[in-house]
């Protein structure tokens, strides 16, 4: 056996093996959800009696950065506003809109200048303004100098009153009572410092007052794929990690945190593109440096609707970014990888996200790419090429159906048998290529990282699952650019 | 030379193998999915229409009973029936209050809930056991105190707090006593969750948690006095006035939040000046709440604080303070010259106007 065929066996191997190690993480996260969803179904008719607010549940700030959010910001408020919870308030932060959002906001709110004596815990970018409702005594709007979401919400969390804060995407669809679910955690367990819940795909539904009034699935092919990619990322990907307590994404389009926990953590970083993130790896960090007990709990109830982007083009600028976001995050804390006191986080999550995701498409792309050289030159024989497809292919499709199971055996949103053949058609097709271009566009996200290009506010381009119907005329987007996506998070990537 | 298990020729070499019978566990692991999946969905569809036949015979039951008219003869309660039946009743239980709640109970009764709830408590599967401790804490079902007991002690804090829930129904007297000393101990409980189960056994939880805080130490006072706040429990003043006196900083911010008559202001005033801004902050919300219009000018001190809480809270407890009126606070914001504190007291102002 020469060089060559060592070197052609070792990289077969190598990605063979990165394949069966990838998948089986997953598969073993799929258990630990499997695990959490049993147990939370058996509890499932406690969660459905008549809640009788104590008056001791902690209450929480909502805070809703927004940047040229003139179309919907006003419907999005006042949804917001018949959320069922005991005690809340919004704070609505305008990150200098070029548009009218701030005058939508002043006179659908009726707002007056408030004499606010700003509490500056996190250096942000100048408040210009802060305002409060004459109609609604529970809503604020901070005006500032524009400074990007990750800015915006440190102002929030500044002039927030309460100790736990939400943050939202604006255009994000919430159930009415997502609230109180996803501060469950916080009055179960006094050490919880975070939590996050399901985000699931919006296109297809319908969308009435801002609430969501009956669940669909999207005939766009592009959104169906992502419909499965939510239902595996949020469903076994975060529930698994979350019983590991080795969370390290909440969603910044629906999140709870501790204040106090996120101020000691040092807030957002502004220059990060997945701020959300980043801020969840650093509380870990922090936390652990400081040898406090701390819980980062995760609520597979769906509690917050998104719109998928239904175009490659704004698809692939949302994965893009996602990946540099994964890449930053991971980046600005390399000191919780095998700490001293790491834990499940540093030993084994951030390792995994760092091999599977972060370097991932390297390894997954650069598979495919040799395996189909190597087959063309006559470097492998066809059955291997063969037998590396079937795996690659067989252990995607299993990781998506488990996705699909997992949804049927908890919330079944999807009701009719058609539904559930569409969707399980969709767990194979999305694997016959949708996967490997999602690889592509990490690996350019991976490279932008590396080439450090610059991060700023945008607007995806929306069909307009938004409010009061399904088609809605999509909101202006600002000239020169980017098309970006609703929420700079991820809904964490399988494989 | 080429690797021969990798040659265009090559076969049944230790790669090909194994990625065939790991692809192949794949394929037959995603089938089995299938299968469940499809029959998860003919057995919740199998269900739910069994429920919808339940609930169409027994609600209009219920309904009736809610308002005052128990037929005389109950259509009997099928096996099937049970759960999806024992599921409506606890619904409407917890919607419901008054005479409905008893209507309800009577007709459970009748038909032989109580046992049926008794038998899946001892005996069920968890959920059984959950629904069972609802339906028993709803019938306040005397008999199963002993198993709701047992059930307290699991260390699945479900279950566990479930139990102490229905327990407080059952008998909130021996509940309170039981579960006053668990509550203040078990730290890993959440405050609001242990606050709210006692908050339903009313009166007699307070006068346990009365009796029981003199005999706690300095770790565990901070959380009985916690506790107590929640409960809006009035403490001795004795009591009050050691706690404050404390060394111990969480006992000392603790007793501040309890602090709800005048009897311990000297203690309170003196704590205003405390090195610690926590303290600081909740001796200005006691004075809020116990102070003289005499207090206003310690108030005004705070509202120059370097802590932003610290001036916030003296800003509100300002406005709180007896005789102060509307022209007085617009004088004494007028005569601040501390930037800092004059902004606190215009946005404490403003608060108040707003509502």
């Amino acid at each position: 056996m020469n060089t060559d065929s060592l070197l052609v066996a070792f990289v077969t191997w190598f990605v063979l093996a990165f394949f069966v190690a990838l998948n089986g993480g997953y598969l073993l996260l799929n258990l630990f959800s499997l695990r959490a969803l049993y147990r939370k179904g058996q509890e499932a008719f406690i969660g459905e009696l008549p809640r009788a607010y104590s008056g001791l549940e902690p209450p929480v700030s909502i805070l809703v950065p927004a940047y040229n959010e003139e179309a919907t910001i006003a419907a999005s408020i006042r949804s917001m506003l018949q959320l069922t919870y005991a005690e809340f308030e919004i704070v609505v932060i305008n990150d200098g809109s070029k548009d009218g959002t701030l005058d939508v906001l002043k006179r659908e709110f009726a707002l007056l200048p408030f004499p606010e004596a700003y509490r500056r815990q996190i250096a942000t970018k100048e408040v210009r303004q802060i305002y409060r409702s004459t109609r609604y005594p529970n809503v604020r709007v901070i005006d500032k100098v524009n400074g990007g979401k990750a800015d915006s919400l440190n102002a929030g969390i500044n002039a927030s009153r309460y100790p736990l804060f939400c943050g939202v995407d604006a255009d994000s669809v919430l159930q009415r009572d997502s609230l109180a679910k996803v501060t469950e955690p916080f009055l179960r367990d006094p050490t919880v410092v975070a939590t996050g819940g399901t985000v699931r795909v919006a296109n297809g539904c319908e969308i009435s007052g801002g609430f969501l009034t009956r669940v669909g699935l999207p005939r766009s092919p592009l959104a169906l794929f992502q419909v499965v990619e939510y239902l595996r990322a949020f469903l076994f990907g975060r529930l698994g990690w979350s019983a590991l307590n080795g969370m390290l994404i909440i969603s910044g389009a629906f999140g709870i945190f501790r204040k106090d926990a996120v101020v000691l953590a040092g807030g957002y970083r502004p220059d990060t593109i997945g701020e959300d993130m980043e801020l969840v790896v650093r509380m870990h960090r922090t936390l652990r440096e400081k040898r406090q007990p701390y819980r980062i709990e995760f609520v597979p109830d769906p509690v917050c609707w998104t719109e998928a982007p239904e175009d490659l083009a704004t698809l692939k600028n949302q994965r893009v970014r996602w990946q540099r976001g994964l890449a930053e995050s991971l980046n600005a804390n390399w000191g919780l990888m095998f700490s001293r006191n790491g834990g499940i986080p540093g030993w084994v999550a951030f390792p995994f996200m760092l091999f599977f995701e972060w370097l991932g498409p390297v390894i997954e792309l650069g598979g495919y790419i040799f395996m189909f050289y190597a087959f063309l030159t006559g470097l492998v024989s066809w059955e291997a090429f063969g037998a590396f497809l079937f795996v690659a292919l067989g252990l995607g499709i299993l990781l998506s159906a488990s996705g699909l199971m997992l949804e049927e055996m908890s919330f079944h949103l999807y009701p009719r048998g058609k539904q559930l053949l569409l969707l399980g058609l969709m767990v194979i097709l999305e694997n016959l290529g949708y996967r490997q271009l999602n690889t592509w566009w990490r690996l350019i996200g991976l490279w932008r990282w590396l080439v450090q290009k610059e991060a700023s506010w945008g607007a995806m381009k929306r069909k307009g699952v938004g409010y009061d119907g399904q088609a809605q005329a999509a909101p202006p987007v600002a000239p020169g650019e980017p098309g970006e996506p609703p929420s700079g998070r991820p809904p964490g990537k399988a494989p | 030379m080429q690797a021969s298990f990798l040659t265009p020729t090559g076969h049944s070499d230790i790669f090909i193998s194994a990625a065939i019978w790991t692809g192949l566990a794949a394929l037959l692991l995603t089938l089995l999915l299938g299968l469940q999946i499809i029959a998860m969905r003919i057995g919740l569809r199998r269900r739910r229409r069994g429920e919808a036949r339940a609930l169409a015979r027994w609600r209009p039951v219920l309904n009736a009973a809610i308002v005052g008219e128990i037929p005389d003869t109950l259509p009997p309660l099928r096996h099937g029936e049970r759960l999806p039946f024992l599921r409506l009743w606890a619904h409407l239980q917890g919607s419901l209050r008054g005479e409905a709640n008893e209507a309800l109970n009577e007709v459970a009764r009748r038909a032989g809930i109580d046992v049926y709830a008794r038998t899946l408590l001892a005996r069920g599967a968890r959920p059984a056991r959950l629904l069972a401790a609802l339906v028993l804490g709803h019938l306040h079902d005397r008999p199963s105190w002993p198993l709701l007991m047992r059930m307290a002690e699991v260390p699945d804090d479900t279950l566990s707090l479930t139990a102490l829930w229905a327990l407080v129904r059952v008998d909130p007297q021996a509940a309170a006593d039981y579960m006053v000393p668990l509550f203040i101990q078990r730290e890993d409980w959440a405050l609001s969750l242990a606050a709210g189960i006692l908050q339903q056994a009313g009166e007699p939880a307070g006068a346990a948690l009365a009796r029981h805080l003199p005999l706690l130490d300095a770790t565990r006072l901070p959380r009985g006095l916690r506790i107590a706040e929640a409960l809006h429990v009035t403490l001795p003043a004795g009591l009050l006035a050691s706690a404050l006196r404390s060394e111990a900083m969480p006992v000392v911010i603790a007793a501040l939040r309890g602090v709800r008559t005048p009897e311990t202001i000297a203690d309170v005033r003196a704590l205003l000046q405390h090195e610690d801004w926590q303290v600081r902050v909740q001796a200005a919300r006691a004075l809020g709440r116990v102070g003289e219009r005499s207090d206003a000018e310690r108030l005004v001190a705070l509202l120059g604080d370097a802590q932003w809480w610290v001036r916030y809270r003296a800003a509100q407890a300002l406005l709180e303070l007896p005789a102060l009126s509307r022209a007085d606070l617009d004088a004494l914001r007028a005569s601040l010259t501390d930037r800092f504190a004059a902004d606190m007291l215009s946005q404490a102002m403003a608060e108040s106007e707003a509502g």
